[in-house]
């Protein structure tokens, strides 16, 4: 009975390995900046990419923050103002012809450009609640940065629901 | 379902087993479809499905007769042996688990632990929602733990299809019915297996435990 417990439990360890061998596939995804000559189009998508990878860092620098009871306020400050920065910048992100077509991985959806107006209100409305979590930032009211996350959050949410897709590595 | 074998009524499955299983069932379809748009709800889920699993995996080596994971995983050999007979069409009478079933238990179970590790630390894209362990990660690792999060749960998808095809199975090709005593607890076996039934103190310990460290994990370890 012994021998057959721990044979089904080698058996055991051996699918858990084998599904952490598959996951690690996922790691495939996160490409850095390409060696070489890149078409203007390329080059802003890869730039792109990365400018999120830094907006996203910022944003959730300034979450894990506010999650402690005694945050440190000049990091959420230096956060704010990163990403700040960076929303004013992201309409510039998107120059035409910066899509799929420049970087198979972009999760760029062409609605970006087809619908250009939408896309660039929706932008403006994440700069704006971007702008109202600097402020609380600078304010020092750490209560009023926490109250500001979702609304900033959400407007994240809101362009990406929009568009973009979802990609698998 | 009235074909009336002559044989002795069981109580194979217990109380804690049969929760445990229909908690999951229904929990795993309510996260799928909170992951979407109701993140909070979806992590609310997953701490439920934490204290579950832990529960499950102390209850395999605590638990009643059935339950526990030294009365159905069989090595190698005897799966092998057990698999050369499936395919006859002569009802099942293994009082648990089959060699069969006992790795589909334990590849689900393992799947749910990768599912709800990754789910502690995985990042969402808007970096907004995460894990109560994701402050423990930067945003990029907490991006690619949620990617391995998607990936288990295809995983979980699979295992789930191949555990219903083989209940399937076994009902239509060798007329067994392995729902019913899921839901009653009871069945009909040849002859009484004499399973072991677990003390009430060992119910309790193993949900007092599962869900304090459920808990404990929703706190972010923060206390």
């Amino acid at each position: 009975m012994t021998t057959l417990m721990s044979k089904g439990a080698t058996l055991a360890v051996a699918l858990g390995i084998g599904t952490a061998i598959t996951a690690g596939g996922a790691f495939a995804h996160n490409d850095s900046m390409p060696k070489g000559k890149m078409t203007p189009a390329a080059h802003a998508a890869h730039m792109r990419h990365e400018n999120f990878e830094k907006l996203g860092a910022a944003f959730k620098a300034v979450i894990d923050e506010t999650k402690k009871s005694d945050p440190d306020k000049a990091l959420v400050q230096k956060s704010t103002k990163t990403m700040t920065t960076l929303a004013t910048a992201l309409p510039t992100w998107f120059p035409r012809g910066s899509g799929v077509e420049a970087r198979a991985k972009s999760e760029a959806k062409a609605n970006i450009w087809t619908d250009a107006a939408g896309f660039s209100a929706a932008a403006s409305a994440s700069q704006v609640q971007v702008s109202k979590l600097n402020q609380a930032a600078i304010s020092g009211n750490m209560d009023a940065v926490r109250a500001q996350i979702r609304a900033t959050g959400g407007s994240c949410k809101g362009c990406h629901d929009k568009y973009r897709q979802e990609k698998k590595s | 379902m009235s074909d009336a074998p002559s044989g002795v009524r069981v109580r194979l499955w217990d109380g804690p087993v049969r929760l445990v299983h229909w908690s999951l069932v229904g929990l795993t379809g309510f996260s799928w479809w909170a992951s979407e748009d109701h993140l909070d709800w979806h992590q609310w889920s997953g701490y439920a499905v934490v204290a579950l699993v832990l529960f499950r995996i102390y209850w395999g080596f605590a638990g009643s007769g059935a339950a526990r994971f030294s009365s159905f995983v069989r090595g190698p050999g005897t799966t092998l042996a057990y698999l050369k007979t499936v395919s006859s069409r002569v009802p099942s009478t293994t009082p648990g688990h089959n060699p069969l079933g006992a790795l589909s238990i334990v590849a689900i179970l393992l799947v749910l632990l990768v599912q709800v590790g990754t789910g502690l630390f995985a990042v969402d894209i808007d970096a907004y929602q995460g894990g109560p362990l994701s402050d423990r990660v930067s945003f990029d690792l907490g991006r690619q733990i949620a990617e391995i999060h998607e990936l288990s749960f295809r995983a979980l998808q699979a295992l789930v299809v191949l555990h219903v095809g083989a209940v399937l199975f076994y009902l239509v090709w060798k007329r067994t019915d392995l729902i019913r005593p899921m839901i009653t607890g009871q069945r009909l076996l040849p002859s009484d297996p004499g399973l072991g039934r677990a003390p009430w103190w060992r119910l309790a310990l193993g949900v007092a435990v599962a869900g304090a460290i459920a808990w404990a994990l929703s706190k972010g370890l923060r206390f």
